[in-house]
């Protein structure tokens, strides 16, 4: 088992990492605008992206986002370290198109270059629980945000809790073992960590009840940070429609 | 599993947000009157952490668990799809796995087509063995969930691989995978099944999740018309066709190209289907049987 922990914890130190990007600030001004506004804005961004194979729509809206990162004041570096890798993988994936049709996997990768940028600015530039709020604003039943917040705070819990059974389950194992023998063991040790979650759900339950359970807040006005905001978008949609 | 923005069309992105919608708000609502937001949040975040772990296989490589089958058997069809649709959104709005505009698509593969083909699969064969019929839930869900991914791409415009590539790779990548899938929901289920058998036994449920699972069955014939109408052929029959060879047939077999002699094709089609399943299934249960152990009389 212990080729499962080693492969697990290697693979999860990477992912983990994007869990700090929310915490990732700097003294950028796209921090400041509402969560609601860039949520808004980040999925008019992706749409524009998604609904066109035009170059020259799709070139305007990558540099106008280029330009908003920069202006506003996100690291470009840090953020296309997080976009390249996927969207060289969709340029290998449509790649067998370059004979027939040369421009076509140029033109799918750079959609989804900007699609990524546009919610990389959203994820960067917002805290998860703004994020949760602005959803609640945005009449996304309660139920969800509330547990969407709540899979957020534990999931690191959750992930100590199961590599603690998997090493204690692997510091009392004596004998070699098969693939066959990790999977079932393996089995067993997700079995009884989902058991503990399963338990654990019920006690918080019990003491959201006795506490209250309004967890995310709605958030109030718009200042004039956030009309700004809107104004840019509201110019690049029209910006992109003559074009 | 996870499609990304820029694959789907907005037909195809739109269609599956509605279909999730629908379904995701009729389960929210059925369980309004429950208070269930820990076991949501908590069950999700551990399926999140279920989800890290890297599964070795055979070959050096490693696969990882899905858990929309299991969160099913263990929550029932509605918990269990509310709690797979937190973790996709998760993956969507912190890890960027998966699109914003594919987001309807992706709850629908993973969280619904997974959940509750799992659960049924689960609940129609737990009678004769729990660890077995947990198996076949977590590996035909996943499998199911892959073939849907392969359909909306296959049919999405944005992408230029047709159904005839999209399909069969996602599918038999998946139907492979899906072993490991199916024999760690197997442990789970087993595990749980000796330690906490209460948590098996009360997900009993009406006839509308039947009408929901109908519903997907009935959209399947909807996307094979579908790929009729895009002229969806074998990519070894356009090679054939381009190179200009002809068929010659050495066995055309009990079902020659998956019709019944003297029967409608559709139906023909339908029925060599239904008994190619229930040919798999016997074989299964003969192996099962043959392997379970006896009394000495």
């Amino acid at each position: 088992m212990h080729v499962l922990l080693e492969r697990t914890l290697k693979n999860a130190s990477s992912y983990f990492q994007n869990f700090f990007v929310h915490e990732y600030r700097s003294k950028g001004v796209i921090y400041e605008v509402d969560a609601r506004v860039k949520f808004i804005s980040a999925i008019i961004f992706v749409l524009l992206a998604v609904s066109t194979f035009e170059p020259i729509k799709l070139f305007f809206l990558f540099f106008s986002l280029l330009v908003i990162i920069k202006i506003l004041g996100l690291s470009l570096k840090k953020l296309l370290q997080r976009v390249w890798l996927f969207t060289i993988f969709s340029l290998i994936v449509v790649s067998p198109f370059l004979l027939s049709d040369p421009k076509y996997p140029f033109i799918f990768s750079l959609r989804v270059l900007i699609s990524l940028i546009a919610v990389q600015m959203l994820v960067m530039s917002t805290n998860f629980y703004d994020l949760c709020s602005a959803l609640r604003s945005l009449r996304v039943p309660e139920t969800f945000v509330h547990a969407l917040w709540i899979a957020y705070r534990y999931v690191i819990l959750l992930f100590q809790d199961i590599i603690n059974i998997m090493l204690a389950r692997e510091s009392r194992r004596v004998a070699r073992t098969g693939h066959g023998e990790i999977w079932k063991k393996g089995g067993e040790a997700v079995g009884l960590f989902f058991l503990r979650s399963i338990e654990r759900s019920e006690r918080l339950q019990l003491a959201m009840i006795s506490r209250g359970e309004k967890i995310v807040a709605q958030k109030a006005k718009l200042g004039i940070l956030e009309i700004s905001y809107i104004a840019i978008t509201a110019f690049i949609i029209l910006w992109w429609i003559s074009l | 599993m996870h499609i990304p923005d820029g694959y789907l069309d907005l037909t195809i992105a739109t269609t599956f947000f509605v279909l999730t919608i629908a379904v995701l708000g009729y389960s929210l609502l059925r369980l309004k009157k429950e208070k269930l937001t820990a076991l949501f949040g908590i069950v999700s975040a551990a399926i999140f952490a279920a989800q890290m772990l890297n599964w070795p296989i055979p070959g050096g490589t490693s696969a990882h668990f899905v858990g929309g089958s299991l969160a099913g058997i263990l929550l029932g069809p509605f918990a269990g799809c509310v709690s797979m649709a937190i973790v996709v959104t998760i993956q969507t709005l912190v890890f960027n796995d998966g699109g914003i505009t594919a987001w309807g698509a992706n709850v629908w593969n993973m969280a619904i087509v997974n959940v509750f083909v799992g659960y049924y699969v689960y609940k129609a064969l737990q009678k004769f063995n729990k660890s077995f019929s947990a198996f076949l839930a977590g590996w035909i869900g996943v499998t199911v969930a892959a073939i849907f991914v392969g359909i909306e791409v296959g049919l999405s415009t944005s992408f230029a691989y047709g159904l005839g590539v999209t399909v069969p790779v996602m599918g038999v990548w998946h139907a492979i995978l899906g072993i490991v899938e199916g024999i760690i929901t197997a442990g789970v289920v087993g595990y749980i099944a000796t330690r906490r058998a209460d948590l098996l036994e009360k997900k009993e449920v009406g006839k509308i999740p039947y009408a929901l699972v109908g519903l997907m069955i009935l959209l399947s014939p909807a996307f094979a018309y579908l790929a009729e109408e895009v002229n969806y052929s074998e990519p070894l029959e356009n090679v054939a066709e381009i190179l200009g060879l002809e068929e010659e047939t050495i066995n055309s077999g009990i079902f020659p190209d998956y019709t019944i002699p003297g029967i409608d094709p559709y139906l023909g089609t339908l029925l060599s289907g239904l008994i190619g399943v229930l040919i798999v299934l016997l074989l299964s249960f003969g192996v099962r049987y043959a392997r379970s152990p006896r009394k000495n009389t």
